[in-house]
């Protein structure tokens, strides 16, 4: 089956036209950074002056919610918007929220959301041009991991109202694909008789999806180490607390949190990834687990995982500890595309470089 | 009629939050102890070694060194993948390759070292799933604890009204939360939940009541099986590698083999596995194609590889036919045979200085370069007479001239076929006893026939200088390698894998919780005040407090009427 050159070609812009959507998101969150959030503070301000008067006088004003199945289960954070490290809870209808945000937010999200649609057209038109799952190879799989990417931070970022994270993931996957695109771009083509098998499409899909919610956690992660540090720093007089910066970005517990049901998130579809990978390779050589360097340190990568759960659950190693544990993670998922996959020689034969 | 209090405004004074979700960090059956010295002063060594052993700790570290154990083994080459390579690095690191060999650096799986760390684990692995497991068991059968008394402390609570007096209305509770699933303990006699002993009764003297509820046991249930399928899996691939094998032979086109030891090229029986444990087939090579793509970007890059054999089952049995490819194995006798690799064989003919042929087959050449097929071989003719004679070849499917005047491939594919030929006379030294390669050449008590290789096409014939003889190069045949293994681990280890993944989603999905409820009687002894105050102990993808707020809004909308429908 040979290569449908319009829809390749067709995939090919839309590609470009994400990298550039995405582009602007980033301008857009880093706006908001820039001129956007002082005025929302100041309104968050004011508003908790509003709920401590609210205490003082009863929940009168919260039982009308109750009824419709909104019961502020957890104070003030369901009566009124929270202070801006806050992330914000969901029971506050998603329009308000944006609307709420301001301008700079609002393009930020429509550009996110448009960038994202832009990313997947490209991504399914591949496909067909292929006429295959389209993460046959190295630049394939990168552009499909950094969509998985965007929609997982699209939904975060709507479910928890967590504009002031848009910078840093979007600007991550900015970076990542705009590498994709100059470095490692290969031309639609075919796949060698190795990976023309239906477990492509389902091993390389997990690896795919959890790679991309990974990232994501990645991303938290490194944040959430950078904002503990200069908090630490700050509470203890020797740095700055510099222009508000800290307070727009959620606090390092809800950071935690959110890195957490990220990693849980992937961490299942990576291990089906990985059963998948096996029951792929004893139908193509012979053996479901044979140490290949790239199954190696698929292993690695799932071990350090498993280690960040458990440090989750060991005293003394909640926190930054369990943090570091997750970007080694991270780490090792990435040496494994970026170095194992491309110069140690094995069995994969997946780089489709060189 | 109910009122809901945002409990902050309620109790303005109660602790900041800290939830304690996600990894269990309020989790007291979690076998959390400290580690570090000895707590009892008489505590047996043994027993202290196995706390340390079974810590969260211990298991913690293990998993890393598990982590950076497995790194070697994807850098430096291992003899179980590339034996050829692990011999190359023992010629290119002379003083460095016996050390790396004598720590297990070219066998890391296999190693005692790596053992060591696997098996620590999986004993920390018993060590702590064994008692959770049965502490499981025991909490599955005692009810939750009593309530605590100041509900509006919890994480979650919300306050409402009910028109019922305090005992009635906890009882309503008990059978919402009951509808629920929810595990049940009360000091309100209900009928169909289980109250407290008769000794906690003189609670209702002071005129509270309450209910504890809990439910989310399944979330310890899915990590225990988690942990335990893990242990399933390593039993099953020990099982596998000590009564499985693997079997490679290669077969050139029109070749075949029955799956015999002696027959085969290489055997690697597991610990426990022999020769008569091979199962009984035979397989003919009828043809192999390989296709490979002609033109654009992507030329030379192989589109599909298809090997047509001929195979008879249980000696005597009827003979079918299938075309076996790249994933696409055959499954005969339990056993599953691969198409590994793929080549070309030469076809020669030798004929010795008195004439006679001492030499007529395909010899199969191996790839030097994949992207090519250039291959090399050597064609050995101990037979001939005088003198021995011996070739080293290098064969081209599509001949080109590279620079310089030297001979390269420009395509995969068989389309200009050529062989480049160095002849030797002298002694193959095959009689020394010592096994040669048939892929290689001694060449020590050798001479060359001429200077210069000599470069033939099919159909050609080299005539040696000096009336040594001369060799044909009839045509190609093509070979494929197969792999045959047998693994009764791998089935089995399969589903352990399909339970633990199953494991993990349930305690991901799952959350312990404990929901419970205090009833005062209002002021005016008209109706009660209701506390509800809700506890995730693990609430890992989170989504507790909108379950807390529906519980509350539909404890709190329970209307005398409409209890047994909410009951239900
Ligand atoms: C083969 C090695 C091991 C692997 C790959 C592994 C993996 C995991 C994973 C992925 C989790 C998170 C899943 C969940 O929360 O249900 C987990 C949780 C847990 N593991 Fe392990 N584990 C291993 C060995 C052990 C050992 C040796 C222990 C005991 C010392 C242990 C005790 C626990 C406990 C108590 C939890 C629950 C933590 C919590 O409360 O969230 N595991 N393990």
């Amino acid at each position: 089956m040979g290569v449908n050159e319009t829809l390749a070609n067709v995939s090919s812009d839309f590609m470009i036209a994400a990298l550039l959507i995405y582009s602007l998101a980033v301008l857009a969150f880093a706006g908001d950074f820039a001129f956007g959030r002082p005025r929302r503070a100041a309104v968050a301000v004011k508003q908790q002056t509003r709920i401590a008067e609210l205490a003082s006088v009863g929940a009168g004003p919260a039982a009308g919610s109750a009824v419709s199945g909104g019961v502020p289960a957890d104070g003030p954070r369901t009566t009124a918007p929270p202070p801006a490290n806050v992330l914000p809870s969901r029971q506050a209808s998603l329009s308000r929220a944006i609307n709420d945000a301001g301008n700079w937010v609002r393009v930020a999200v429509a550009l996110s959301v448009l960038g994202v649609t832009s990313h997947l057209i490209a991504v399914v038109t591949r496909g067909f041009a292929v006429h295959r799952a389209p993460w046959g190879n190295m630049y394939e799989f990168v552009t499909a991991l950094t969509c998985v990417a965007g929609i997982f931070f699209v939904y975060v970022m709507l479910r928890y109202r967590a504009w002031s994270l848009g910078v840093f993931v979007m600007g991550a996957i900015v970076i990542t694909l705009g590498l994709a695109e100059t470095v490692i771009y290969t031309a639609a083509g075919p796949v060698v008789p190795a990976l023309q098998s239906y477990w492509l499409s389902i091993h390389v899909t997990a690896m795919t999806l959890s790679t991309g919610i990974f990232f994501i956690a990645f991303v938290l992660g490194i944040l959430y180490l950078t904002t503990d540090v200069y908090r630490a720093r700050v509470a203890a007089g020797k740095a700055e607390p510099g222009n508000g910066l800290l307070e727009r970005i959620p606090s390092a517990a809800q950071l935690d949190k959110l890195t957490y049901r990220t990693i849980i998130f992937g961490f299942p579809v990576w291990t089906f990834g990985v059963i998948a990978g096996a029951i792929w390779a004893d139908e193509a050589w012979g053996h479901y687990w044979s140490w290949d360097p790239v199954e190696t340190w698929a292993f690695i990568t799932w071990v350090l995982y498993a280690a960040y759960l458990h440090a989750r659950a060991t005293g003394g190693w909640r926190g930054r500890r369990a943090h570091y544990i997750q970007i080694i993670g991270f780490a090792s998922l990435a040496f494994n595309i970026l170095v194992v996959q491309v110069f140690i020689t094995g069995m994969h034969s997946y780089a489709g470089l060189g | 009629m109910t009122d809901v209090h945002a409990p902050a405004s309620v109790n303005p004074g109660a602790p900041p939050q800290t939830p304690p979700e996600g990894g269990g960090s309020a989790t007291p059956d979690s076998p959390r102890r400290p580690s570090g010295v000895p707590q009892q002063k008489n505590l047996p060594l043994w027993r202290w070694a196995w706390r340390q052993i079974t810590s969260m700790r211990t298991a913690l570290v293990l998993l890393f060194l598990l982590a950076l154990g497995a790194i070697p083994g994807s850098i430096i080459p291992q003899t179980g993948n590339d034996p050829a390579q692990v011999q190359q690095y023992f010629i290119s690191h002379p003083a460095l390759a016996p050390w790396l060999s004598r720590f297990g650096l070219f066998d890391v799986y296999g190693s005692p070292w790596f053992a060591a760390i696997y098996l620590l684990l999986f004993i920390s692995l018993v060590g702590c799933v064994v008692p959770r497991t049965f502490r499981l068991v025991g909490q599955s059968r005692t009810p939750p604890p009593k309530a605590p008394r100041f509900l509006g402390r919890l994480p979650h609570s919300a306050t409402y009204v009910s028109p019922l007096p305090p005992q009635e209305a906890v009882a309503a509770a008990a059978s919402v939360l009951g509808g629920h699933h929810f595990r049940l303990r009360t000091n309100v006699s209900t009928g169909t939940t289980p109250s407290s002993p008769p000794g906690k009764k003189a609670d209702a003297g002071d005129k509270t009541f309450w209910l504890s509820a809990e439910k989310g046991y399944l979330r310890e249930a899915g990590n225990l099986l988690f942990h335990l399928s893990l242990l399933g899996i390593l039993i099953c691939v020990a099982v596998g590698g000590l009564f499985g094998y693997k079997a490679d032979k290669l077969l050139v086109e029109g070749q075949s083999y029955a799956d015999t030891p002696s027959a085969l090229d290489d055997f690697y029986p597991g610990r426990l596995a022999t020769g008569s444990d091979l199962a009984p087939f035979d397989i003919t090579l009828n043809n192999f194609t390989a296709t490979y793509i002609t033109s654009g970007q992507n030329a030379g890059q192989p589109a599909a590889y298809n090997a047509n054999v001929t195979y008879t089952a249980t000696s005597g049995g009827a003979a079918k036919t299938d075309d076996l490819q790249v994933n696409h194995p055959l499954n005969v006798d339990g056993v599953k045979v691969y198409l590994i690799g793929h080549g070309f064989a030469p076809v020669f003919s030798v004929t010795d200085a008195q004439g006679k042929v001492v030499y007529d087959q395909a010899t199969p050449f191996i790839p030097a370069d994949t992207s090519t097929m250039l291959s090399d071989g050597v064609v050995k003719a101990p037979n001939a007479a005088p003198e021995q004679l011996g070739f080293m070849g290098v064969f081209v499917p599509t001949a080109v001239e590279g620079s310089g005047g030297t001979l390269n491939s420009a395509f995969p594919a068989a389309e200009n076929p050529a062989v480049s030929l160095i002849g030797y006379s002298g002694n193959l030294g095959m009689d020394s006893g010592l096994p040669q390669s048939v892929y290689q050449m001694d060449t020590t008590a050798m001479t060359k026939v001429a200077a210069q290789p000599h470069l033939m096409f099919p159909g050609q014939t080299w005539k040696l200088p000096n009336g040594l003889g001369s060799i044909t190069f009839v045509g190609y045949k093509q070979w494929v390698s197969l792999t045959a293994t047998y693994d009764p681990g791998q089935g089995p280890a399969l589903a352990f894998a399909a339970l633990a993944l199953l494991g993990i989603l349930v305690s991901f999905v799952v959350r312990r919780r404990r929901v419970f409820v205090r009833a005062v009687a209002a002021d005016g002894n008209r109706g009660s005040i209701l506390t509800v105050g809700g506890l995730a102990r693990t609430d890992a993808s989170g989504g507790f407090e909108e379950e807390f707020a529906r519980l509350a809004a539909e404890l709190a909308g329970t209307e005398p009427t409409n209890q047994s429908e909410t009951g239900a």
